[in-house]
């Protein structure tokens, strides 16, 4: 044996010299982490690490969340307000009195001349609960514009809308624990490997200790349909056949739970009816999946004695996204698979407050969880909040999908943009940036001054990023976490939650309402308003959170823990205390190859991307691993157009084009190419984006491109290289 | 986790590594099985308790805390199970993090190959770092002994601040664990995260593992619900090279061929022989083109293209001028021609000079260069250098006293031991190249190269130097060139002889080395002939000119042409040499690991921005 030196010279190991460990929640996605971050002596933020004892991640993270101390020093983090009269103008530096009051003055003119709802609010999920409430409060109480709603349109709104048609209310049913008690797991257009390794994590660590079968519905063949059982290399776009066929089956061959339908369900008449009609020869002609596997997978998941579905994009991001959800719900209701250990069907989120969103922002109608359209939910929020009911619309207004058409033919002139950045994340970009210019007002509220949409803004209000404020995340299985400041916020830029009091303080109804300068004041309205709801929150307190390393809710006063499931008495949210069994026919209107356009589109994101890179792409050990826009492409059919592995190709669809470097590979069929879609000009360039038409979520996943090699490649390289500062 | 000895005093000491109380259970080093040898029949114990070895402390950062771990002196080592990985990058972020590497280097990597046809499709992810060998040859390749194989888990630590950067150990390295990172201009690696391994925790990369794949603890000792410890996996390579302390799991069935993304063009080829199924690494599907690639041709190892070529030159120079007169070359005798002698003598030692400062500013720090003698015992680097080192200071003292006149007898000395240190110094320099892990290098042909560099080159300088002398003195030139050609033929007909052995056995080994073959009549495909070509008309050349005993002025300018057409091939045949090198390492990803995507990165611009991973041209 060699040991080289005798005498061993001493080991010197990197020591970032961590001085203290401050909680927070992970800002990224809808997981959830707990997270710990590192400060040294300077008080700068050098390591994070997953917090040992949390029950979601139990010490791990993943590739963001390792890295993510380092968002804190990011290139081009938002230091001061810029402000400019026109978007051709230079943008100056001004002070935030200066940026609020003309911000202000700029909303109260345009309102004053063409009507309250022609001042548009996008946000996101990606801010903090007691941030959403309170813009919430600002629009609904002091605003009054009905078209105010989040970017959660374009990932959740599917999951929101299914949950509301199918049990009367949103809030997933299930838990990750679930993973540790079920027979069959089936994911739809879910890639946990890549979108959600932490899950992926505890449903493997589950099957470690017990074998259980897994069920993967995808187009591609992804990580996760490599390593399941069963992988169904589904048609884009028909998974409600396959749904419904899976029903079929079941009810065919008397699977179903009937005492669980007779007790819990209504609606069960026209739903057999109408699944009757997707027998397993018929749906596979059009789903792609063959008679017999769909009869095996109907049968394994019915006689499970606990299955669940999970699914993320690959079902929320189509025409029909709503009833996809609503139909997974079906199946899980149909075979009894609903609030118990088990047995659920959980939405796997996008966002790490998707769901603060959906519970608090009053997007969708009122704070938690109220609808605008009940007369009792105005009064009470009314009143609460000291304002007249009357002035609260009677019916949700516009999507995020319907206000950009609005603001394109003019009805809409003012957007004020929250933590998103439509001039990536939205479809067909050449009309969403022709839309932009439309506007008279456009005011971009973002951690980072390059976010795209800046180009067409006339203010930029540099926001406060995750960890440098404080108040709460719910993850994906109802978990309030909570996020504890960690560092002072970068330059000038302030929390959104003051951004949101200081307008406030500006329009004269405002200054009659109590705006809280604190998130943990908010939190305390919250609590109030959530009492005796399903999402009670009465039970929890910041401190009882952080000890916990989350609650999930409901959590009434005095309880001791969260409560790990909803629907467990079998109890639902419609008036009549059911769960609705929805009869959904399939319609088939996407734009599929053809001729012209002899390929599918398809996107999703990687693992190592974030919410379009204006975070991930700047820290290099995360955005090295694709750091520029490629396809994952067919060799047959590249080797049929002359296309070679690593050239540049230019793709063309009935609305823009795009040049992506080309990654050869048989994980997508020989009529597909798959895009990742955070990259700025890239995918979006190219997608139709049709509507669902319960939860105007765009179908981002199935439109028709044609390819061809890029003739000139240093051309292309040097136009890609132009494209991005990031 | 394992408690921390304290002193006879009671007072305990402070681990490097700061666990919290409640750490979590996968992250904990799991016990031995007890297993005493492993797969290659050497001893897992490493050290026993009386091990002049055992009991210390690792003295990690300044602490003095020594673990109590019963199997501190076992050796350890990753365990990968394939069948799990999902190239999530986890334990790659947590190495890059724990360690505070920019986003150029990483001492673990992913990469992937992949099979079959949609949808039945297999991609294996393979995640590698260092495998702490039992034979680490990064330890015996360097010079400056920077490494170490620790009797503490078997751990082979690399000091940056003992290396000077040479980056031999990243070229012998059949993983690229090494990692030459050439902003600091050192090298840097894979530490076991022996600090977290004091304080019972698995390193950072197996702690992160989001996948159930990636695991750690004493080696054969197959983690909890793991039933393989397999050698190997496609995409890996030979064990045998380094005996490589890393364990595989892989199970599930694969394609018959596993292709890489990478711009390698290699893929892996499921063969049966004695009941075992390996893949082996085949040439991938050969481009039908033929390239000249002129800009290809630099690289960073330039200074080693001219440093090599000198060194042989005046090695063979010197012989000429050394060994002539003593075969009855009376004209290259100090004697007849005293100026030109002493001249060339002189230019000699000047050019040599040049070719080692140059080696030396290769270094990514050249003021450490004295360091390149601390591994005379192993290192083929520090052998080259000490033999180059005493063949230029007997060449110095030879040359001084030969052109003062001093002490006739020590000179003497002084040119023999010359004239032997200095093809003594070239084969030390053969030795460094022949290396396992660069199939394209590991081949006797090197030998044929240098020394037919020596033998072409050497004589053509001092034919040169005389031929311009006597042509200026109205002199005939013709005799001593026809006789000095002949070594020069020979050197050029035994580089040509070696490169055609060298290419069949290229072809046959297959692999890696076919793969460089396979480059060199492609990409390079032009500038190969170019460079055979060259050879077979500096042969024809030189072989005329001492037949025909070419005379005057155009006798001399067909010199000139010949000695032009003899430099210009050698230069781009060692060039050839540096960039075809195709070594055995890992797979790479699409982006991450791609020398393709690299110099494509480099080309655009895009690696300007410095979170693209990729170093603009540091050269």
């Amino acid at each position: 044996m060699l040991f080289g030196r005798q005498t061993k010279n001493p080991i010197k190991i990197v020591d970032k010299g961590v001085v203290d460990w401050k909680y927070t929640t992970c800002g990224y996605c809808s997981t959830g982490c707990s997270i710990e971050v590192g400060l040294n002596a300077e008080g700068r933020a050098v390591t994070s690490r997953g917090v040992a004892d949390a029950p979601v991640n139990q010490g791990k993270l993943c590739i963001k969340g390792i890295f993510e101390h380092e968002l804190f020093n990011s290139a081009n983090r938002g230091k001061t307000p810029l402000l400019r009269e026109r978007a051709i103008d230079a943008y100056r530096e001004v002070g935030w009195d200066v940026a609020l009051d003309h911000t202000v003055a700029e909303i109260r003119r345009i309102q004053e001349k063409h009507g309250r709802d022609s001042v548009a609010i996008v946000s996101t999920g990606q801010i903090l609960t007691e941030e959403f409430y309170t813009l919430g409060k600002l629009t609904r109480g002091v605003i009054g514009t009905n078209n105010y709603d989040g970017n959660t349109t374009l990932c959740m709104s599917s999951a929101v809308s299914g949950y509301k048609r199918s049990f009367g209310s949103d809030g997933p049913p299930g838990c990750y624990e679930d993973f540790d008690h079920t027979e069959c797991l089936m994911a739809f257009g879910s890639n946990l490997p890549e979108q959600h390794p932490i899950i992926y994590w505890r449903l493997k660590m589950a099957l470690e200790k017990r074998k259980f079968p897994v069920i993967v519905v995808d187009p591609r063949v992804t990580m996760f349909a490599q390593m399941a059982d069963i992988h169904l290399p589904i048609t884009p776009g028909t998974d409600l056949v396959l749904l419904n066929s899976l029903a079929h089956v079941i009810l065919k061959e008397g699977l179903q739970d009937r005492a669980y339908i007779e007790a819990h369900t209504t609606g069960f008449e026209e739903f057999a009816n109408l699944v009757a009609q997707y027998d397993p020869t018929t749906a596979a002609a059009i789903c792609g999946v063959d008679e017999d596997t769909i009869r095996h997978v109907a049968r394994v998941y019915a006689k499970a004695g606990a299955a669940m579905s999970i699914w993320t994009m690959g079902i929320n991001q189509s025409t029909h996204g709503s009833d996809g959800v609503a139909a997974i719900n079906s199946l899980n209701l149909i075979t009894g698979n609903i609030g118990k250990p088990g047995g659920t069907s959980l939405s796997i989120t996008g966002q790490c407050n998707a769901m603060g969103t959906r519970e608090w922002s009053s997007c969708s109608g009122l704070p938690g969880y109220r609808a605008l359209e009940k007369e009792k939910d105005r009064e009470t929020i009314a009143k609460y909040w000291g304002i007249d009911p009357e002035f609260f619309p009677r019916q949700r207004g516009l999507f995020m999908t319907d206000i950009f058409p609005a603001m394109e033919t003019g009805q809409i002139k003012a957007l004020w943009l929250i933590a998103t950045n439509p001039m990536t994340s939205m479809p067909n970009i050449p009309r969403i940036k022709k839309t932009l210019q439309n506007l008279e007002f456009l005011v971009v509220q973002d951690a980072y001054a390059d976010v795209e949409t800046t180009k067409y803004a006339h203010v930029f209000l540099p926001a406060a990023l995750w960890g440098e404020k404080e108040g709460v995340f719910t993850n994906t299985e109802r978990r309030v976490n909570l996020v504890r400041k960690v560092m002072e916020p970068h330059g000038d830029s302030k929390p959104d939650l003051w951004i949101f009091n200081q307008m406030a303080k500006r329009f004269e109804q405002g200054r009659k309402m109590r705006f809280p300068e604190t998130s943990a004041e908010v939190f305390e309205e919250m609590r109030e308003l959530s009492r005796g709801r399903m999402l009670d929150y009465s039970g929890l307190t910041y401190d009882g959170i952080e000890k916990q390393r989350g609650i999930q809710w409901p959590c009434p006063e005095g309880a001791e823990a969260g409560a790990p499931r909803l629907y467990t008495d079998g109890v639902f949210q419609h008036p009549d205390g059911k769960a609705k069994l929805l009869a959904l026919p399939f319609v088939d209107n996407n734009e599929r190859p053809d001729r012209q356009f002899p390929f599918w589109l398809n996107s999703g994101r990687v693992v190592e991307h974030f919410h379009t890179r204006t975070r991930t792409g700047k820290i290099g050990n995360v955005n090295k691993f694709s750091p520029t826009p490629y396809m994952e492409m067919n060799p047959d059919a590249a080797s049929d157009l002359g296309i070679e592995q690593m050239s540049y190709a230019r793709l063309v669809s009935r609305r823009g084009v795009a040049v992506v470097m080309v990654q050869l590979t048989h994980c997508v069929p020989h009529d597909m190419v798959f895009i990742p879609f955070h990259f700025h000009e890239c995918v979006n360039r190219l997608t139709l984006g049709l509507l669902d038409p319960y939860s105007r979520q765009p179908a981002f996943k199935q439109c028709a491109v044609r390819i061809e090699p890029a003739t000139d490649q240093l051309a292309a390289a040097a136009a890609n290289v132009a494209a991005r500062s990031y | 986790m394992y408690t921390v000895h304290a002193d006879e005093n009671g007072i305990s000491f402070v681990p490097a590594f700061k666990a919290r109380p409640n750490e979590p259970t996968y992250a904990l080093l799991p016990p031995s099985n007890g297993a005493q040898f492993n797969q290659w029949g050497k001893s897992i114990d490493l050290a026993h308790e009386k091990d002049p070895l055992a009991g210390d402390s690792l003295k990690i950062n300044g602490s003095t805390a020594i673990s109590a771990n019963p199997d501190r002196y076992k050796q350890h080592g990753f365990h990968f199970t394939a069948d799990n990985c999902i190239g999530c990058h986890a334990c790659e972020a947590a190495c890059s993090e724990k360690n505070d590497l920019p986003a150029h280097i990483s001492f673990r990597s992913v990469g992937y190959v992949e099979g079959g046809t949609y949808p039945d499709f297999r991609r294996v992810n393979i995640s590698m770092a260092c495998n702490h060998c039992d034979d680490p040859v990064c330890l015996t390749g360097c010079p400056t002994r920077a490494y170490t194989k620790f009797a503490e888990y078997g751990a082979v630590l690399q000091d940056p601040d003992i290396c000077f950067g040479c980056g031999y150990c990243t070229w012998v390295c059949p993983y690229n664990a090494p990692q030459l990172d050439p902003i600091k201009g050192e090298v840097s690696k894979c530490n076991m995260c022996v600090d977290r391994l004091e304080v019972g925790l698995k390193p950072a990369c197996v702690a992160a593992c989001l996948a159930g794949a990636l695991d750690f603890g004493v080696v054969e000792t197959p983690p909890a619900n793991r039933i393989q410890a397999k050698l190997e996996i496609p995409g890996f390579p030979d064990p045998g090279i380094t005996h490589p302390n890393i364990r595989f799991q892989q199970t599930r069935d694969l394609p018959r061929e596993m292709r890489r993304t990478d711009s390698m063009p290699l893929v892996y080829v499921r063969k049966e022989a004695a009941g075992k199924t390996r893949y082996q690494p085949q040439v991938a599907e050969k481009p039908a083109i033929r390239e000249w690639s002129f800009e290809k041709l630099r690289s960073r190892e330039d200074p080693l293209v001219v440093f090599t070529l000198i060194s042989q030159m005046v090695v063979g120079a010197f012989l000429t001028l050394f060994l002539g007169p003593l075969l009855g070359i009376e004209i290259l005798s100090q004697k007849t021609h005293p100026v030109t002698h002493a001249s060339l003598l002189l230019g000699l030692l000047a050019l040599e000079t040049f070719a080692l400062a140059l080696s030396t500013a290769h270094l990514g720090k050249p003021h450490r260069f004295y360091r390149a003698f601390y591994n005379l015992r192993w290192s083929p680097v520090s052998r080259e250098v000490a033999g180059i080192a005493v063949f230029f200071n007997v060449l110095g003292l030879y040359t001084m006293l030969s052109v003062t006149g001093f002490f006739p007898e020590i000179k003497d000395v002084a040119g023999w031991l010359a004239a032997v240190s200095g093809p003594v110094a070239l084969y030390a320099m053969v030795r460094i190249y022949r290396i396992k892990a660069r199939p394209f290098w590991d081949h006797w042909q090197v030998a044929t190269s240098f020394y037919g560099s020596t033998l072409a080159l050497g004589p053509l300088a001092v034919a040169l130097t005389y031929a311009g002398v006597l042509a200026y003195q109205g002199q005939a030139f013709s005799g001593l060139l026809a006789v000095l050609a002949w070594p020069m033929a020979l050197g050029l007909a035994i580089e040509g002889l070696g490169l055609i052995a060298h290419a069949r056995d290229l072809e046959r080994r297959g692999g890696e080395a076919a793969a460089s073959h396979m480059e060199q009549r492609t990409r390079f495909g032009r500038i190969y002939i170019l460079r055979n070509v060259g050879l077979l008309a500096g042969i024809g050349l030189v072989s005329a000119l001492a037949v025909t005993h070419a005379e005057g002025a155009p006798g001399f300018w067909v010199w000139v042409l010949a000695a032009l057409i003899i430099v210009a091939t050698a230069l781009i045949g060692r060039a050839l040499f540096y960039v075809l090198v195709i070594p055995t390492t890992m797979p790479g990803a699409f982006f991450w690991r791609n020398k393709g995507f690299e110099e494509h990165a480099r080309k655009t611009g895009l690696a300007k921005m410095p979170q693209v991973g990729v170093l603009p041209e540091a050269h």
